[in-house]
């Protein structure tokens, strides 16, 4: 009796592995191969196309003001940043950027990645993550979001468009308006 | 002025002896290790982050000044990513990074800690004389008519019509021009924080300064001469680059409450309750769309506060709500956006026409700070049902007063947006839900993780300061407070400073 309990355990792992890594397989032939970039620090070249689309997703050309992340570099800065963070953040960050990639499938079933979605698709897709019913979803959401927010309106060619004259030390100081 | 700053070649410090060691310099360490230095003590002041002065090195660009003022690069937060747990990680700390107000602890409060919570040496009247050093030390004076912005104004005039109470806030600042940078530090020194006021006079009084220098543990903690593991690190304060020791007959760690908690930890120090009772203070951002321009970036961004519904109970403690104006930089609103898209343009591009206020929601100390399986901060926090019905309340009250004064709708930064045009459309605000990671809370006051007690099993330190049952080792930091001291916590944590800077300068025996 032990035996075959030891037997129908060896061979259930081995099905369940079998599947996992047929899974894991399939995944892989899913995402599109990345194309390589060159400097990247932690994240691969499939975390860093995945980070540059969740970037352009949330803050897209068109719309009042042409300014967007496609004028950033922020899977670049994501990069940076994380090069000086601790390992396991290095660890999450990639982890959580290849859960979005996967999200469509995992998440509404569909044999597709986030980064072969349509723009359209990809904005649906971004903004069920906001409202997910799981927390991690939410977490992840909230954590990309902030960090390219942070990212494409630090820079000085969104300030035009959203009202902020730049640095005022710099404008009181300038040589259009002197002291 | 001698400040080692340890990443360089040359501030490379080795092994260091002095009496007191004192690790963090924000409003608690600095003033101390003023206090201190000027009773003639041997004091060595210990700062994780680098010095910041002048236009040279503050910038007034988020990305770059969230990532060296602030600890952990800004990023930090709640274990669920709900609450931005905003720290100083800089030469002076906190008081280098916030908004300058200056809301010294309520009578009541001392009152309340004092009877219900046993600290007999925290009365109104032993403790006027020390809200008066902090007060002098931050030169506090209220803020003018012509300082009040228009973002300020619209939250006034709204208040005004809900026939509300409300006050302009006192403030530390002196020959400000309205920058509006306040929260990313400023370039032209108009803040009288620590920085410019206790460590330069800690200085000139003899005490020793590094910079770039964590403190990771604490050794030989039972024996006279206790033992410092200090870390330097690289200039940018990203890793480190070598270790050396620093032996005092007397710590003080002042790193903050979740700092300070995690050298306890590190170190095995500390009772049972170390890390509990925290108090995160969670705020919530209402945005308006005002038919007219705002421009909120220009003056000063907090100068009036609603304080109608705020609550100093001699009973119960610091309860209720207050509301203040707000406003930040391009980087950190738009960190805050919640709506990807186009929309999120939008509302990005409406920004000269919106005016934001905070409702600052004390709460009780539910909080804990431990630590990841890699030792780092790990901070675990629930809001309390009674809280949300109170933020719910603040939220609403901070609506009405944007729809008085004329707002076309008011927004709370929710995933999905909350969004209200009408009086008749806030019983909306009941179904705001706080769920993990559903809305972006900001923690700007941490208290607790450290408490003062008047009994060994009800806190970590005893009213002197010190460890419980670890003599030599003490905490002048936002941790002592047993429950929510003020909604600002600059005066409240400065008054402990020359409080407990006296006592020890009266009482530690020479060396």
């Amino acid at each position: 009796m032990e035996l075959v309990t030891r037997r129908r355990l060896v061979g259930a792992a081995l099905l369940s592995g079998g599947a996992l890594g047929a899974a894991a397989l399939g995944l892989q032939l899913l995402r599109e191969k990345a194309p390589p970039v060159a400097g990247l620090r932690v994240l691969s070249a499939a975390q860093h196309r995945t980070m540059a689309l969740v970037a352009l997703t949330h803050i897209p050309p068109g719309g009042p003001f042409g300014w967007s992340a496609a004028d950033v570099d922020v899977a670049g800065l994501f990069d940076q940043f994380l090069a000086d963070q601790p390992a396991s953040d290095q660890r999450d960050a990639g982890v959580a950027l290849d859960l979005v990639d996967l999200g469509p499938l995992m998440f509404e079933r569909r044999w597709t990645t986030f980064t072969a979605l349509t723009p359209d698709q990809r904005l649906a897709h971004w903004q069920a993550w906001s409202v997910a019913p799981q927390a991690t979803r939410r977490e992840i959401w909230q954590s990309l979001a902030r960090f390219t927010g942070m990212a494409v309106y630090d820079q000085p060619g969104a300030w035009p468009h959203i009202g902020y004259r730049g640095p005022s030390l710099a404008r009181r100081t300038g040589p259009e308006q002197g002291p | 002025m001698t400040i080692t700053d340890c990443s360089q070649s040359s501030g490379q410090p080795d092994d260091m002896r002095c009496e007191v060691a004192i690790v963090g310099s924000g409003c608690g360490g600095a003033t101390v290790a003023r206090v201190l230095a000027e009773a003639g003590r041997d004091v060595l002041l210990i700062e994780e982050g680098g010095d910041f002065v002048g236009p040279q090195r503050l910038t007034q660009r988020d990305l770059s000044m969230y990532d060296q003022l602030y600890a952990d690069r800004g990023a930090r937060t709640t274990a669920d990513r709900t609450i931005s747990v905003l720290s100083g990680r800089v030469l002076g700390g906190g008081g280098v990074i916030n908004a300058c107000d200056v809301v010294p602890v309520h009578e009541a409060i001392w009152r309340y800690w004092h009877t219900i919570h046993g600290l007999q040496q925290w009365s109104p009247q032993a403790m006027a004389p020390f809200v008066a050093r902090a007060l002098q030390d931050l030169s506090a004076t209220a803020i003018t008519q012509d300082q009040v912005n228009r973002n300020n104004q619209i939250l006034r005039q709204g208040a005004q019509a809900m026939g509300y109470t409300g006050e302009l806030m006192h403030h530390n600042r002196q020959g400000c021009v309205g920058l509006g940078t306040c929260l990313i530090g400023c370039p032209l020194g108009a803040k009288r924080n620590p920085r410019m006021v206790a460590i330069p006079k800690a200085i000139t009084a003899g005490a020793r300064v590094l910079v770039r220098a964590k403190v990771v543990q604490i050794s030989a903690a039972d024996r006279p001469d206790k033992t410092l593991l200090v870390r330097a690190l690289d200039p940018k304060g990203y890793h480190e680059t070598s270790t050396f020791r620093v032996q005092a007959k007397r710590i003080v760690l002042a790193a903050g409450p979740v700092g300070t908690t995690t050298i306890l930890a590190a170190s095995g120090l500390g009772n049972d309750r170390l890390g509990r009772g925290l108090s995160l203070q969670p705020q919530v951002a209402v945005v308006a769309q005002m038919p007219d321009i705002v421009n909120a970036f220009d003056g000063i961004p907090q100068s009036f506060a609603l304080t109608q519904f705020e609550r100093n109970d001699e009973k119960t403690g610091l309860g209720g709500y207050r509301i203040e104006s707000i406003f930040g930089t391009p980087g950190i609103l738009g960190s805050l956006v919640v709506q990807p898209g186009i929309e999120g343009k939008a509302a990005m591009a409406a920004l000269p026409y919106v005016a934001a206020c905070l409702v600052l929601v004390p709460d009780e100390p539910v909080g804990q700070i431990g630590q990841t399986w890699s030792g780092r901060p790990r901070i675990d926090y629930t809001l309390s049902e009674e809280w949300k019905t109170r933020a719910r309340a603040a939220v609403k009250t901070a609506m009405r007063c944007f729809l008085a004064a004329g707002a076309r709708q008011v927004m709370v930064a929710s995933a999905p947006p909350l969004v209200v045009h009408s009086e008749k459309e806030l019983a909306q605000v009941d179904g705001l839900s706080f769920a993990p990671a559903s809305i972006g809370l900001i923690s700007a006051h941490q208290q607790g993780g450290t408490p003062i007690s008047a009994r060994p099993d009800a806190g970590v330190c005893d009213p002197d300061g010190q460890l419980w049952g670890t003599p030599g080792v003490y905490v002048c930091d936002g941790g002592l407070f047993p429950t929510s001291s003020s909604t600002h916590t600059m005066a409240p944590i400065l008054t402990l400073g020359h409080f407990l800077g006296a006592k020890w300068a009266a009482t530690w025996g020479k060396t």
